[in-house]
């Protein structure tokens, strides 16, 4: 008898340091290979596939390497990166980012390899403006794998039903299309106010269109909003919620979760248009009954204001980019240079339907809202970040809810500032 | 072998063999709690000094502030704000809740046909899972959904209860109240059922009527399972995180009025990437309960409590020795209360996973059949 509490005694003690070491390692698997651990965010379906077919080719290439891919619900992935990061031998080589403020704070924790000049000449030049999202002080910290430019995406066949013939190009024609949907009883525009970034993305928006581009720099380097341009943006939004062209509810609606989001609404032809970034067809294809591509899904760039001192054409983005952990072999340099090569690209534009972020690899969207979208990044004068993504979460978050705020008809456009500001000093 | 040793050992030698056993089956238990409980507490006061982003070391990527991060959470509005809906939720519950149980718990004290399944009826909503109830009633309460659906086919106009700031906190009181007074209920009638009948029989012969038997016995004698309850209850109050974030998600509980200290840590702590300031908040919310919680023991559980030791004692019968042997047998009650509610509990969520399983049955024969 007496054997037994010391076993148990023993066995609880050891499962704990178990459990504590199971993180530990020096990068090699049992059988001698380097192990590349490689954290994205496609949990199910083609996304995960394209993953895992290019671990398996690489592989084969390369028989003395073990690229093990983990896939992160993308809710999680941020929480659990932030926690793995803190270990070395529990982070992963490669992971998801997005650039902007978060990942200048990973970078500055000396946490990210500069790539500057380890990535190949092809991601050199074929991703000359994409790579722009994830440089920082002039050194590349990431390569992005896909480029997500933003605008309106809507229901060609609601619109005919409204008599709509032409997409809006100015605000004016925007608001009459509002009011011809709304006549036509059809829900003009959802929103997903509960994630407060969809609400949040019409302020960027309004503001790209009435703050000259130096001001839109200026606050997106300092964080300054003194030009009165931003006040402006924030008229617009009262000027939108006036229209009262959001569905119903739309301060608790989510943005991508089931039919009643946002852009489940969308694919169910429940609402006629949503301003969202460059992932809307996947998000859409997912939510319609059948599963497939919305077949009337087309997009328009966001409409020009009149006195505006942006310029039309600007348009705002985000990007999908792979960074590399500053303890990584070289292997998953290797690894990422090789996912960027145009055929890996194109794969990855087909399984995410997106837009890849290398230039020679363009020629595989075939998606026609897609078509449309890559038209209007190229002639774009400029591409901005997501302002959430340009300041991090913390001041990033306290924007998004200011605008949320105004929406509920609490506080207006200086408050939205006053937020920002109270933000910057809790981080 | 082992029987051999067990048979032959001497007292003495048992007796520490069995302290040896203690003390090894404790360690695990020990280390989670000191890891888990303890730990945590000191470092997230450690990281409470620091302005820090949660990557690498607070003295090394972070800055220290000192107690500034204590100063900027106290002068926020939000926080007031949070502190402010959680202070409210904590009274309002007691306020809604108290008196509807003890009500309820009259009612299905008295016999009747189907008790038991009322009861249980009225003990689901505590045993289905946060999660489960808040992704329920914000689906049914959405402007196009259910509850508005039933007020139209009655010719009334129903309003957005989750978004409307000025409806949105009581929406969450009524959710609370719905999901929360099944535990009172049951807590309260097994309260009564160890009031012994002889008082009320002695009470019916001073000709006291029903109202007033229950005013003059029920009531006082309730007193030690209201407290504990209430106790519970404001505990619970102060906690209360996940039935907010799952109805109004991350961010939009302060626009509509609904946030607690708890979403709000989480709120600027972790999705804010502030994680120095996120500790501070820990920090203060868990003074705030602990102040709470304390002067709660000291001023009311305390008379309670205290009648247990010296009602233990026993004595003679003077008048605050007697005092405290009611009050000790009180706690007694209390605790076979407390003991008959977890039972009841255990055999209601038995009962629901029975009924669950028999309704799952010939679903499942179906699929197999497929």
């Amino acid at each position: 008898m007496k054997i037994k509490p010391i076993l148990a005694g023993t066995l609880a003690l050891a499962t704990l340091i178990g459990a504590s070491a199971c993180g530990g390692g020096d990068g090699k698997t049992a059988d001698g290979k380097t192990e590349v651990v490689v954290w994205m965010n496609s949990t199910t379906g083609d996304g995960k596939k394209f993953w895992e077919d290019a671990a398996a080719a690489f592989e084969k290439e390369h028989a003395d390497v073990d690229i093990k891919i983990e896939a992160i619900q993308n809710e999680d992935m941020d929480g659990k990166l932030q926690t793995a990061l803190q270990d070395p031998a529990s982070a992963p080589d490669m992971f998801l980012a997005r650039g902007g403020q978060k990942l200048r704070d990973v970078v500055e924790a000396g946490q990210v390899m500069d790539l500057t000049d380890k990535i190949s000449d092809e991601v050199k030049t074929q991703m000359a403006t994409a790579l722009d999202t994830t440089s920082i002080d002039g050194k590349v910290y990431g390569v992005p794998q896909s480029v997500l430019p933003g605008g309106i995406w809507y229901s060609k066949d609601l619109f005919k039903q409204a008599g709509i013939t032409d997409t809006p190009k100015t605000w004016d024609e925007f608001k009459a299309d509002v009011d011809k949907l709304k006549a036509a009883g059809i829900t003009p525009i959802a929103l997903g106010g509960k994630d407060a970034w969809p609400a949040a993305h019409w302020y960027y928006w309004f503001a790209l269109r009435e703050c000259s581009q130096s001001a839109f720099d200026e606050a997106s380097n300092d964080m300054k909003f003194t030009n009165e341009c931003w006040v402006k943006a924030g008229d617009d939004v009262q000027d939108l919620l006036d229209l009262d062209g959001f569905n119903d509810g739309f301060l608790t609606t989510s943005a991508q979760q089931g039919a009643s989001s946002s852009a489940g609404l969308l694919a169910n032809h429940m609402a006629a248009m949503e301003l969202m970034g460059g992932w809307e067809p996947g998000v859409v294809r997912d939510l319609t009954p059948d599963q497939k591509d919305m077949a009337d899904l087309g997009y328009f760039t966001f409409p020009e204001m009149e006195g505006g001192e942006g310029s039309p054409t600007a348009i705002l983005a985000g990007a999908d980019a792979m960074s590399i952990g500053a303890w990584a072999p070289q292997e998953a340099v290797d690894f990422l240079n090789f996912i960027s090569q145009q055929e890996w690209q194109e794969k990855y534009a087909e399984a995410f339907v997106t837009i890849p972020a290398a230039k020679n690899a363009q020629s595989a969207v075939t998606n026609e809202a897609l078509k449309q979208v890559l038209g209007a990044y190229d002639q774009a004068s400029s591409v901005s970040l997501w302002l959430d993504t340009v300041f991090g979460q913390n001041v990033g978050n306290a924007l998004n809810e200011g605008v949320v705020n105004m929406m509920a008809g609490k506080g207006n456009a200086e408050d939205i500032v006053k937020g920002i500001e109270a933000a910057a000093a809790k981080g | 072998m082992s029987e051999a040793t067990t048979s032959n050992a001497r007292p003495r030698s048992d007796r520490a063999r069995r302290r040896f056993e203690v003390g090894v089956l404790s360690v695990p238990a020990l280390v989670m709690f000191i890891g888990f409980v303890i730990l945590p507490v000191f470092m997230a006061a450690y990281y409470g000094f620091y302005k820090w982003k949660g990557f690498g070391k607070p003295n090394v990527n972070g800055t220290f502030v000192g107690l500034d991060n204590y100063r900027v959470i106290l002068t926020d509005p939000s926080f007031q704000q949070a502190l402010g809906h959680t202070l409210f939720i904590a009274v309002m519950s007691l306020v809604i809740q108290g008196p509807l149980a003890i009500l309820f718990a009259l009612l299905l004290n008295q016999k009747f046909k189907g008790r038991g399944l009322i009861r249980t009826l009225i003990f689901v909503p505590y045993v289905v899972s946060e999660v489960i109830v808040g992704t329920g009633w914000s689906l049914m309460l959405q402007p196009t959904g259910a509850v508005n659906a039933v007020l139209a086919k009655f010719g009334l106009h129903g309003v957005d209860w989750i978004a409307n700031p000025k409806i949105a906190i009581w929406t969450l009181m009524f959710i609370i109240s719905w999901k929360y007074i099944g535990f009172a209920v049951i807590l309260m009638i097994a309260g009564m059922q160890a009031i012994p009948e002889e008082l009320y029989e002695a009470a019916r012969v001073d000709g006291a009527g029903f109202w007033r038997q229950q005013w003059s016995i029920t009531l006082p004698l309730l007193g030690p399972t209201i407290r504990m309850w209430a106790f519970m209850s404001i505990i619970g109050s102060l906690q209360l995180f996940d039935l907010v974030y799952i109805i109004w998600g991350q961010y939009v509980a302060s626009t509509a009025g609904t946030s607690t200290m708890a979403t709000y840590m989480v709120r600027e702590g972790r999705l804010a990437n502030n994680y120095g300031y996120g500790s501070a908040v820990a920090v203060v919310i868990f003074v705030i309960s602990l102040v709470i919680a304390l002067s709660y023991q000291k001023f009311v559980l305390n008379r309670d409590l205290d009648g247990a030791v010296e009602g233990n004692r026993g004595g003679s019968g003077s008048k605050p020795r007697r005092k405290a042997r009611i009050r000790g047998a009180a706690v007694e009650r209390t605790a076979a209360a407390v003991e008959a509610a977890d039972t009841m509990e255990r055999t209601a969520v038995e009962t629901i996973r029975k009924g669950a399983r028999a309704a799952a049955a010939p679903l499942m024969a179906k699929e197999l059949e497929a």
